[in-house]
């Protein structure tokens, strides 16, 4: 496998870049996920990764699509708020991506 | 760290007749292979954590062992005459061109080897027979192609002496795993369904809660307080369904549906957390052992909940795992009321409806929508509905014709049972095998694109939660809107009209207005 | 001592053919199939899987829905052969039923669709790409093996005759164990030597396809999983019960 090196800390990761320990997790290592993921955070990005975060802390797993397009509409409005805007955040998915830059695990399954 | 990329440009390959056939590219995909199960994935499943030392002599059992306890692998690694009939039937051919890919050739991988030490002419002469050592070379060898099969059975409709190669995968991933070189996005799910009770990971809690936001939605749109019971001792019905349902679009869009039906049929019914996925992975990866835990699991929920009947959601490989294979696995299922079909399909609940007239659709509110229907592998060439033979064919688009006004079908050699896979079942749903899964679409794609072209179709509708998360996927990169890819019970969520709804204020209202003009 | 070493050589090849057919028929029938796995569409009812059947052996339907190509020369060669075996029969029976005369012109004939079958079958394997690739040694020798067969039939039927009523002795001998001399023409050694080899390999070789067909649990099984609890495993029910 691998790790993320992020101010003399060693973060290990799967094959796919989920962080193995979920507890090592911290804002500067977010970005430097992103950035090997090609994506510039965003405060529209912090807000899906924090939501994920508080969703996973609550239920041990990420929350569904919809249930993250509810929240974002309720933040940011309806067009800001729908599958085609996380997705413009996240291009590989919301689910996946976000939860990979959150040091959330990966959704598995059929999604 | 996203999906292997490869040189490979869906949109210069969305046109075409989709069963074109390709040139050669002899091992243009050895490379692709999916991540190999950590330890603890292995363990889980009975399985050695990795690659056993004399994993050779322990394959060669296993595949005597299987040879025995399979009349199937039996007879279709004897009776195969190279007669070329399934060569441009697979999908992943058509899309990559691999000759590995060709049904017969994936099958040989492994009949080389059955020849080699469990016949007479592979003992003593090997190279008349193309019969061949098991080296780290053709294990190699397996591990790729073998996980370049989605099971999707499309050559066996048309072998002459109906070799399947899904029985001879199965039977290679069992080996497989039994030498300890598994694959993780299966195992891993597996073992989530031992641990949590689904493929997800998705604990009772978050089930509960993602139900009750459910609730709260269904409500708000329609007026009607629909229920998402969980764990309801005494209801009548047990609708088990794939835990992507409670995750994934469109797939919850679906199950909205269903539970409007179940509402509007005015039945008792209920989730169970315990038994809250109708996937079973074991089928996948060939062993039975692992399919039966999982498929226990089911009768276990059912007969603790006390209920008398048993539905399945839309999942393709899910419905052929309940229709062939529940009742003899986790069966007898006595307890039941045996009026009712065990299992039956929420499309054959939803469509019994239909034809007693309990349901009430406005077709219109689909009327931006040209639909059409791509038939799961699984439902089409592994099970049934309805009491005819090929019910599973008639009674989703009698559902959807039901539902929407413009359906269109595909070219008949790409669907009922010469149905093209979407290109992610079998347990090839995963990230890393990105590359093959876009390439294993195209034959799909091509006939989609082509009724978008001649009717302007623009939707397309599964009853399989692999198809539809598949689809999600490739879709786009074929220049196809993501959302393009719709369940089919989401058709039926859009039109249905509930008793008491504000959509019912709307419909009468319409009615009434048509009537006074007339 | 060449009717000795033929007798010799076509007893070995019986008992072969026979010894290894049976056991391999025997396997395939004591083999578990432990789940319904019938490709669907299928039958509901063991005689509409009858007829499923019927319709794969007689006309090879699935083949037909396959590839026109392969189905046309195949079909072809498998009817011809048929024909021609049911012809050679006259040379066991004594006297030949009236239904042997009848097809005998017709058996001769088929004779040269049976090589026209097969030699467009190789052309195939030789031209088509796909084909080519799947194509081993021994895929290639039996289309061989079979064309010998046919053409040193063909060329004793048209070209240079044997003496025929000495070669129905030889088999009549045979059959009731009473030797009679085998014709020393070298065509008729050909094919003869070569159909005993042909017996001896069918048990070991891709022949199988014959018994396989039958056992096939893809075409055989009914479509009635849930009219009917399956059990076809030992091993699967005694799992099920402990659960």
């Amino acid at each position: 496998m691998g790790a993320y090196e992020v101010n003399g800390t060693v973060a290990e990761h799967d094959e796919e870049g989920y962080l193995t320990d979920i507890g090592v997790w911290n804002t500067d290592l977010a970005d430097m996920i992103a950035k090997a993921e090609n994506i510039d955070m965003s405060d529209a990005h912090w807000e899906v990764v924090n939501f994920l975060r508080e969703y996973y802390e609550e239920y041990q797993i990420a929350p569904a699509v919809r249930i993250l397009v509810k929240e974002m509409t309720k933040k940011f409005g309806k067009e800001k708020g729908d599958q085609k805007a996380l997705y413009a955040l996240f291009p590989y998915g919301p689910a996946k991506q976000a939860c990979k830059i959150a040091g959330l695990p990966k959704p598995t399954g059929c999604v | 760290m996203a999906a292997a990329t490869s040189t490979f440009k869906p949109m210069d390959h969305v046109h075409g007749d989709p069963l074109e056939i390709p040139e050669l590219a002899c091992g243009a995909m050895a490379g692709s292979k999916p991540y190999v199960a950590a330890p603890g994935q292995q363990e889980a499943l009975g399985f050695p954590g990795e690659l056993v030392e004399n994993w050779q002599e322990k394959a060669i059992n296993r595949l005597g062992e299987l040879v025995d306890n399979s009349r199937a692998l039996r007879v279709f690694l004897d009776s195969c005459v190279k007669c070329g009939a399934c060569t441009d039937k697979c999908h992943y051919f058509l899309g990559t061109g691999d000759p590995k890919n060709m049904p017969v050739a994936r099958q040989d991988l492994l009949r080389k080897v059955y020849r080699r030490y469990f016949t007479w002419s592979g003992k003593y002469v090997p190279w008349l027979v193309g019969a061949q050592d098991l080296t780290k070379d053709v294990l190699d060898d397996w591990y790729s192609h073998f996980h370049q099969c989605s099971q999707c059975r499309r050559c066996s409709v048309y072998c002459p002496y109906g070799i399947d190669t899904a029985e001879i995968s199965m039977a290679a991933r069992d080996i497989m795993d039994t030498v300890g070189l598994g694959q993780k996005y299966s195992n891993e799910i597996i073992g989530k369904v031992f641990n949590i009770g689904n493929n997800l990971g998705l604990p009772a809690k978050a089930l509960k809660a993602t139900l009750a936001g459910l609730e709260e939605d269904v409500e708000e749109e329609t007026g009607v307080p629909v229920r998402f019971p969980l764990d309801e001792k005494g209801a009548d019905i047990l609708l088990v369904t794939p835990s992507a349902d409670f995750f994934a679009s469109p797939h919850m869009e679906g199950l909205i549906g269903y539970a409007k039906v179940m509402h509007e049929a005015g039945v008792s019914w209920t989730f169970s957390s315990y038994a809250s996925e109708a996937a079973n992975f074991g089928m996948f990866v060939g062993s039975q052992e692992n399919m039966q835990k999982v498929a226990q699991r089911i009768h276990k929920a059912a007969e603790e909940l006390g209920v008398k009947r048993l539905v399945f959601g839309e999942c393709g490989h899910a419905w052929r795992v309940a229709y062939s294979f529940l009742d003899t696995l986790a069966g007898p299922f006595d307890f039941l009321d045996q009026n009712y079909p065990i299992p039956q399909h929420i499309c054959e609940f939803t469509n019994d409806l239909i034809d007693q007239g309990k349901l009430r659709f406005d077709k219109s509110r689909n009327d931006a929508i040209r639909l059409t229907f791509h038939d799961s592998c699984n439902v089409a060439r592994a099970s049934r509905m309805g009491d005819k033979p090929g019910g599973q064919f008639e009674i989703p688009r009698a559902i959807l014709r039901a539902t929407c006004n413009h359906f269109y079908d595909m070219a008949a050699d790409t669907i009922h049972e010469h149905t093209l896979c979407c290109g992610g079942g079998g347990g090839l749903l995963t990230d890393e095998l990105m590359d093959v899964r876009l390439k294993g679409a195209q034959p799909r794609m091509r006939a989609l694109q082509q009724v978008a072209e001649d009717h302007g179709v623009t939707h397309m509708a599964a009853i399989c939660a692999i198809c539809k998360a598949q689809f999600s996927k490739v879709l786009p990169q074929y220049g196809f809107d993501m959302e393009s890819i719709v369940s089919v019970h989401q058709m039926v969520s859009n039109a249905i009209i509930l008793t008491g709804s504000i959509q019912e204020q709307d419909y009468e209202a319409a009615r009434l207005s048509v009537l006074q003009e007339v | 001592m060449l009717t000795t070493a033929f007798a010799l050589s076509f007893y070995t090849a019986a008992l072969v053919l026979a010894g290894g057919l049976g056991y391999r028929i025997w396997l395939y029938a004591s083999t578990p199939a432990p789940l319904k796995i019938p490709t669907t569409p299928a039958p509901l009812t063991h005689s509409g899987v009858a007829a499923r059947m019927f319709r794969e052996v007689v006309f090879f339907q699935s083949l037909f829905n396959a590839n026109k190509w392969i189905w046309l020369f195949g079909w072809i060669f498998h009817m011809a052969l048929a024909l021609v075996v049911l012809r050679h029969l006259r040379y066991f029976l004594q006297p030949v039923p009236e239904i042997l005369v009848l097809v005998q012109p017709f058996g001769e004939l088929a004779g040269f669709a049976m090589v026209a079958g097969l030699i467009a079958l190789w052309a195939r394997r030789l031209i088509v790409p796909r084909i080519r690739y799947i194509s081993g040694p021994s895929d290639h020798l039996m289309l061989a093996l079979l064309v010998a067969i046919g053409i040193s039939g063909l060329t004793m039927t048209y070209v240079a005759h044997t003496d025929i009523v000495a070669v129905k002795g030889f088999f009549l001998g045979l059959m009731y164990f009473n030797w009679q001399p085998l014709p020393s023409d070298p065509v008729l050694l050909v094919h003869l030597g070569l159909v005993a080899a042909l017996m001896i390999i069918f048990p070991f070789s891709k022949l199988l396809h014959a018994p396989g067909v039958f056992f096939s649990p893809t075409r055989n099984q009914a479509d009635d999983s849930r009219e009917h609890r399956y059990v076809g495993s030992a091993r699967l029910e005694a799992m099920s019960r402990k659960a």
